[in-house]
């Protein structure tokens, strides 16, 4: 058991912890406490910047002809390559479209379970990830129970978990529910999941909202998609964000009133942010996973 | 999936109870029938009894009292901005503050999950249901979160406490007839517009309502039995003070008789 552990010493009630997010959204000093963990050092890595071609294409909007609908995130296992792996739109109803790729020389895909798994179970752990703009993490007791429950796989740890994320993407702080998924659950069709064309998988729903809310601001949801799958210039992480989808009945549904669009802002904002947080994460996760891999307590 | 919107109101000042439900059936329903919106279907539960806080409570913790729930359903969230929102104010969304304390008003946004119950209705038996599988009487459950708990740690205690207080109360647990979870939804929390519409101030927020059906209401008591048990839970979930429940009688205003 893991009495008494940092790990299980995070834990804050649901008040606490929602109480505790706009400090964390300045993104304090490390306290005395944080400093000592043992992958504090972390904190203080200079952060690679992002590849600038690779951020250009982030300039502009793509073709929204080009772009795929989440009833089409299937098409996500076909082998090859889709029309657009970088870029953002609107789509034509109004959704945020989001694609990213990046490639992962010496990263398989346990490191990424083990990664998906690891990270929530601290602020510090998120922090570490990408500092300029990641203010915290915390779980509910159940889903740390879960996250800690080595009975269970870890590529299959959180699945049903929800990440309550204090994130900044560009448009300020905000405090983002996540709720992660099985493939299964987020809608790809199961039997077309194998390899080659998928290695493996982290995405869910979520729900985001500035940590300064009041009645007037705008919950707002999304899909988040990470698929994984083995090339030759290392593990292909093929990211899809769809801003202003939820899941209703196990279904992707556009949840924006009629005549709204998911503002420009937000959806180039989470696009260039992914950029950043995964240009940090290509350099980062190799080395981390060397020092503290396949394990949960640190 | 059908989005439902269910907003629970109590009388406005001046009105007795049978005055407020005979406005809002013949005058409030007819008006919603000439609407142009596009609807699943709009329910209106008027309230027989009900009882809100807990024995252990000295007094209410808010404002007690509600005379009926109205349930609107549609097949998705656009059909129901589309209601909700018309270009042209609606005659039902103006026809409110003639019956209805409309500041005080509940509204929650809700998902439905059918819950397994022991005894459904087996067959028709035009002495008990109102339709195939379902009771004359109607409880709506509305169980305030305790502020400590997760979301959705609080949706797996209740249901572990559910089940638990059915197992300590062989009565309900014979006598319910069917159970429907409705889950707050999170668009809910952009509801601002109708909170600035109706007046409303930090109006509580309840992030489930649980529909228990029985036969008639003569099977109340066997509701009883089952939320005495359910508080009685050693899962902390829900803040008791701050829920209620309401005995209801279905009024349907706009629905299709569902087939069997």
């Amino acid at each position: 058991m893991l009495q008494n552990t940092p790990e299980r010493a995070a834990q804050k009630t649901f008040r606490d912890w929602y109480a505790s997010t706009k400090p964390k959204a300045d993104r304090p000093a490390l306290t005395p406490e944080e400093e000592a963990r043992p992958f504090a050092k972390y904190y203080y890595d200079e952060i690679p910047a992002p590849d600038p071609a690779h951020l250009a294409l982030m300039d502009k909007p793509c073709d929204p002809a080009k772009a795929i609908g989440p009833e089409r995130m299937n098409d996500l296992l076909d082998p090859g390559d889709l029309e657009v792996e970088i870029g953002w739109c609107n789509l034509p109803n109004g959704a945020g479209f989001i694609a990213n790729r990046m490639f992962y020389p010496g990263v398989s895909a346990e490191m990424i379970d083990w990664w998906f798994a690891w990270h929530p179970l601290e602020d510090l752990r998120y922090r570490i990830w990408y500092p300029p703009q990641h203010g915290g993490l915390m779980l509910s007791p159940e889903g740390r129970k879960r996250i800690l429950d080595s009975s269970i796989p870890l590529a299959e740890r959180n699945w049903g978990v929800v990440h309550h994320v204090t994130e900044n993407c560009n448009c300020g702080m905000e405090n983002i529910d996540i709720h992660f998924l099985s493939p299964k659950d987020f809608g790809f069709d199961m039997s077309r999941w194998k390899k080659p064309y998928v290695s493996t998988f982290a995405g869910g729903f979520g729900w985001a909202v500035t940590v300064n809310k009041t009645d007037e601001s705008i919950t707002a949801p999304a899909l988040m998609c990470h698929i994984f799958r083995d090339s030759p210039q290392g593990l292909e992480h093929r990211t899809r964000f769809w801003m202003g989808y939820r899941l209703s009945g196990g279904k992707p549904e556009l949840s924006l009133p009629p005549g709204v669009a998911v503002p420009v802002e937000a959806v180039q904002g989470l696009a260039r942010h992914n950029v950043c947080e995964f240009t940090r994460f290509k350099s980062f996760l190799p080395r981390i996973y060397q020092e503290f891999g396949g394990r949960m307590e640190a | 999936m059908p989005i439902k919107l269910m907003a629970a109101s109590r009388r406005r000042p001046g009105l007795t109870r049978a005055e407020y439900q005979r406005y809002l059936e013949f005058y409030h329903g007819t008006i919603a029938r000439q609407e142009p919106i596009k609807i699943k279907s709009y329910i209106q539960y008027h309230v027989i009894d009900g009882a809100f806080g807990t024995l252990a409570d000295a007094t209410h913790q808010q404002v007690a009292e509600r005379d009926a729930v109205v349930e609107l359903s549609f097949d998705n969230f656009r059909d129901m901005m589309r209601a909700l929102e018309p270009d042209t104010p609606s005659a039902a969304s103006q026809d409110g503050k003639f019956f209805a304390d409309e500041c005080t008003n509940i509204i929650v946004m809700a998902e439905e999950e059918e819950i397994p119950v022991a005894n459904p209705i087996p067959r028709f038996n035009p002495g008990l249901g109102i339709v195939s599988g379902v009771g004359a009487l109607k409880v709506m459950h509305y169980i305030m979160r305790d502020d400590e708990v997760y979301r959705e740690d609080y949706y797996q205690y209740w249901r572990e406490a559910h089940e638990e207080a059915l197992e300590k109360a062989p009565y309900a647990r014979e006598q319910l007839r069917r159970c429907v979870a409705n889950k707050r939804c999170r668009i809910n929390d952009n509801d601002g517009a109708a909170r600035k519409h109706f007046k409303m101030v930090d109006p509580p927020v309840y992030d489930m309502i649980v529909s228990h059906w029985y036969d008639t209401i003569e099977q109340a008591g066997a509701f009883r039995q089952y939320v005495e048990a359910l508080q009685a839970s050693s899962r902390r979930f829900a803040n008791w003070s701050k829920s209620f429940y309401l005995y209801t009688k279905q009024i349907v205003i706009i629905r299709d008789t569902p087939h069997s």
